[in-house]
C-alpha cells in the first residue's frame, strides 16, 4: 500500500523530508510510521490523516494523506 | 512597592505638563500590570461615547511585574487605547526595548493625554522628558523615522513610532518598534497619531525594585539559557511560527480568498520551508532566546520580516502565492505602520465584494502590484484608499447589499488567519475575544482539532477557550510576557509564578492569577458595554457566511460542512454560563461582585441594568 507522508515545521528537518510518498507491505499504525520516519516518540506532536486528527494506534490505509506536526500556540 | 516601580508618567500634550504619579500596592495586586492597568486607566478616566480620535481619548503603556527582567520573553510592552476602529476597549502588546528602558526610567505605566499643536516626540531619560519637535521625521515610513532616532539616540534606546498609517489616521495603524515589531491591531497607532504623536524614545538607568533581584538574577539567566537550549533542540525557531500555515493547509483552516476556502494547492510555495530557505537574518524580541522574526528579501530587495498572520492574510487570503510577493506588501504595511492581519481581511473583503458584484473596482485576488498601490493610498487615505482606510466593518456598512454577511471581522476587528467555517471552539474564541476578532486570545483551534471532535459543540470546547483566555489573554497581558516558550516548548507556565513571586516577594499561585484574569475579562466587557449601551449578543457573533450552507468546502476534509446557527448560540451560552454572565454577555451582578467589580458594576448600571 502506498501513503503520502507530510512533515510540518521543524520536523522536516529530523524527519530529513518535507513530504514523500512511502511504500508499505503491510499495514502499520499511525505510531509505527514515526518509527519509520525516524521521529522522536517523546517529541509532543500532532498526527492528522487526511486532514483529520488520529491516535497514535489507528491503522493506516492505503491512499493516506498523514500529516506530522508539533504543537503550536498560533501565529 | 518590590515588583514594581509604583510610579505612572502622565504626559499632557495639550497642555505639555509631565507628573509623576504614584499608585498603590492595593492597585498593584488589583491589576498587576500591562492589560490589567491599562484598562483600569482607560475604565476610570475615559469619558464614554468620546470619539476615539478626539485628544480627549488617552493613549496608555504599561508593563508588568516581570517585564523586562532579564528571564524567558519578557520584552513585551502593552500599549492600549479605546480603539477607533471598533469603538470598544483596544489593545495589543509587542516586543520592544521600550519594556526594559521604561521600566528602568523608573516607571510602570505612561499615559499621553490631549493633542499636540503641531507634530512632536517624546524624549523621556529617567525623570527627564523632553516634548520636541518631529518635522524632520512626520510624514517618514517607520524604518526611516527608527533610522533617524537611532542616529540621534543609539540603538540601545527603546524606541516606539508609527507610520503614515498612523499619522493619516487609518484605523488600523499600529505601533511600531525595533524595525520589525507591531502592536495595537485595533488602530492604537491612530490614536497616536491623533495626538500628533510621532515616536517616543526612552532611556533609564535606575534599578528595577525586586524582593530578591540576586535570586531572580540567578533564575532568570539560568532559564533564558534552558528555553534557547529547548528552542534549539526542538528547531522550534527554523521556521518560527510559520509552520502552522502547512498545518492549516492540511486541515482546511487556511484563509483563501477572503476565507471562501480552506486550502490552496500552491499554498507551499509561501510555507515555512520557503521561508527558511530564502531567509536573509533573524532577529527577536529583548530577553528573548527563541527568535522568531525571519526576514527575506522582497520582490523590491528589501528586507521584510514575516511571520504567519503576515503570510496567512496577505498571501493566501489574496491567493498571492509568490513569497518575495508576499514580503513587499508586508513591508509596505510595516513601513507605513498598518496591521498586517486587517490589511490583509480589508483587501481580501475588497476583492471579494468586487467579485461579487457588489461594488465596483479593479482590484482581483492575485494581483500583488495593485495590492501594493491600495496599501498606499490606504496609508495615504487617497482616492479609493479612504474607503479601504475605515476598515472591512465600515465598507461593508457603506456597500451595503448584504456584503456584513462575508465582511470577515467580529465587532470591528478583522479576523486573524484561521478560517472557522467549520471549526465552532475556533468560531467562539474570535467571537468573545475582548478587543474583537484576535487569535492572541484563545488559539483553541489545534486542541480543537486534535483533542474534540470537529463536529461537536460541546461545553468542554467553551471551557478550553475561557482556560485559555485566562492564560493567554490574561496572564501572559497583565505580567507582560511572550507566551511561545509555554507550548512551543512546553514550558511549564508555573515558572511565571515562580518569577512573579521572587520578584514581588508574594506567594501567589496560578490560581490567583487566573482570579486576576477573569477580572480583567469581566471589566474588557463592562467597557463595551458602557460605550453601546443597548449591548446584546448578536456583537459577539461571528460573520454569517461561516453559516451560509452555499459556502461549505466542496471537497476535502470538511466537505459540504459547514457551522451551524442553532449549536453555537448554545455553544455561546455554555461560554457565558461558566463566565457567570448573563445571555446577553454580560458579567452578572453576583460575578462582578466575585471579582471585586461592585464600584465598576454600578458605573455600568448607569447604561444598562445587570442581571
Amino acid at each position: 500500500m502506498k501513503i503520502k507522508v507530510k512533515m510540518i515545521g521543524p520536523l522536516i528537518y529530523e524527519a530529513g523530508f518535507s513530504e514523500k510518498e512511502l511504500e508499505l507491505e503491510k499495514s502499520i499504525t499511525a505510531s509505527q510510521l514515526l518509527s519509520l520516519v525516524k521521529i522522536q516518540e517523546r517529541r509532543p506532536k500532532i498526527i492528522t490523516r487526511n486532514g483529520k486528527a488520529i491516535a497514535l494506534d489507528e491503522e493506516l490505509e492505503d491512499g493516506d494523506r498523514i500529516a506530522i506536526s508539533p504543537i503550536y500556540s498560533g501565529g | 512597592m518590590n515588583g514594581w516601580t509604583g510610579n505612572f508618567l502622565r504626559i499632557n500634550l495639550s497642555t505639555k505638563s509631565v507628573k509623576k504619579e504614584s499608585f498603590t500596592e492595593k492597585f498593584a495586586k488589583t491589576w498587576i500590570g500591562g492589560r490589567g492597568f491599562a484598562l483600569k486607566i482607560l475604565w476610570d478616566e475615559l469619558k464614554p461615547e468620546i470619539d476615539a480620535l478626539d485628544p480627549e481619548n488617552k493613549l496608555v503603556i504599561a508593563l508588568g511585574p516581570i517585564a523586562g527582567i532579564p528571564a524567558p520573553n519578557t520584552g513585551k510592552t502593552v500599549v492600549a487605547a479605546k480603539s477607533p476602529l471598533t469603538g470598544g476597549y483596544g489593545d495589543g502588546n509587542l516586543g520592544t526595548r521600550v519594556t526594559v528602558e521604561l521600566r528602568k526610567a523608573g516607571y510602570d505605566a505612561m499615559i499621553i493625554e490631549g493633542k499636540a499643536d503641531s507634530p512632536i516626540y517624546l524624549n523621556i531619560v529617567n525623570d527627564k522628558v523632553e516634548i520636541l519637535p518631529a518635522n524632520e521625521i512626520w510624514g517618514k515610513g517607520t524604518y526611516d523615522t527608527m533610522d533617524w532616532l537611532y542616529k540621534k539616540y543609539g540603538k540601545a534606546a527603546g524606541i516606539l513610532t508609527i507610520g503614515q498609517g498612523g499619522e493619516n489616521k487609518v484605523l488600523y495603524a499600529v505601533i511600531r518598534s525595533m524595525e520589525g515589531r507591531s502592536g495595537g491591531r485595533p488602530g492604537i497607532g491612530a490614536v497616536m497619531g491623533s495626538k500628533n504623536l510621532k515616536a517616543i524614545v526612552v532611556k533609564g538607568t535606575k534599578d528595577i525594585p525586586m524582593a530578591d533581584p540576586a535570586g531572580m538574577k540567578e533564575l532568570g539567566a539560568g532559564d533564558l539559557k534552558k528555553v534557547g537550549e529547548i528552542d534549539k533542540k526542538t528547531g522550534w525557531s527554523i521556521q518560527g511560527t510559520t509552520g502552522v500555515l502547512s498545518w492549516c493547509n492540511e486541515v482546511a483552516a487556511l484563509p483563501v480568498r477572503n476565507m471562501r476556502k480552506t486550502s490552496h494547492p500552491d499554498a507551499w510555495k509561501i510555507d515555512g520551508e520557503r521561508l527558511n530557505n530564502a531567509r536573509v537574518a533573524t532577529y527577536g524580541c529583548p530577553n528573548c532566546t527563541m527568535r522568531c522574526g525571519i526576514t527575506i528579501h522582497d520582490h523590491e530587495g528589501r528586507e521584510s520580516e514575516l511571520d504567519y498572520e503576515n503570510i496567512g492574510m496577505l498571501g493566501s487570503n489574496l491567493e498571492i502565492f509568490d513569497l518575495p510577493q508576499v514580503g513587499s506588501l508586508n513591508y509596505l504595511c510595516d513601513d507605513y505602520g498598518l496591521d498586517t492581519i486587517s490589511a490583509g481581511g480589508v483587501l481580501g473583503f475588497y476583492a471579494d465584494a468586487i467579485d461579487r458584484g457588489s461594488v465596483e473596482g479593479d482590484f482581483k485576488f492575485g494581483d500583488a502590484e495593485r495590492a501594493k498601490e491600495l496599501l498606499r493610498m490606504t496609508a495615504y487615505r487617497e482616492g479609493v484608499g479612504d474607503f479601504l482606510a475605515g476598515g472591512t466593518m465600515r465598507m461593508a456598512q457603506k456597500i451595503g447589499r448584504n456584503s456584513m454577511d462575508y465582511a470577515m471581522h467580529v465587532k470591528g476587528l478583522e479576523i486573524s488567519a484561521y478560517n472557522c467555517k467549520f471549526i465552532p471552539g475556533m468560531a467562539l474564541a474570535f467571537a468573545t475575544s475582548p478587543i474583537g476578532a484576535h487569535h492572541k486570545e484563545s488559539w483553541v483551534i489545534m486542541f480543537e482539532i486534535t483533542q474534540t471532535s470537529r463536529e461537536s459543540y460541546g461545553r468542554e470546547k467553551a471551557q478550553k477557550v475561557i482556560e485559555l483566555q485566562r492564560i493567554r489573554g490574561g496572564i501572559f497581558e497583565f505580567i507582560v510576557a511572550c507566551r511561545f516558550p509555554w507550548i512551543e516548548l512546553g514550558w511549564d507556565l508555573q515558572h511565571y509564578a515562580d518569577y512573579f513571586n521572587k520578584i514581588t516577594g508574594m506567594k501567589w499561585t496560578l490560581d490567583d492569577f487566573f482570579k486576576v484574569s477573569d477580572r480583567i475579562y469581566a471589566l474588557m466587557k463592562f467597557f463595551w458595554v458602557r460605550e453601546f449601551p443597548n449591548w446584546d449578543r448578536t456583537r459577539d457573533y461571528p460573520p454569517k457566511v461561516w453559516f451560509d450552507p452555499s459556502n461549505a468546502d466542496k471537497e476535502g476534509p470538511i466537505a459540504g460542512k459547514i457551522l451551524e446557527w442553532d449549536k453555537f448560540e448554545e455553544l455561546l451560552d455554555s461560554f457565558y454560563e461558566i463566565r457567570g454572565w448573563d445571555k446577553r454577555g454580560i458579567p452578572t451582578k453576583k460575578t462582578a461582585l466575585r471579582l471585586g467589580l461592585a464600584k465598576e458594576a454600578a458605573k455600568v448600571e448607569k447604561y444598562t441594568k445587570l442581571d
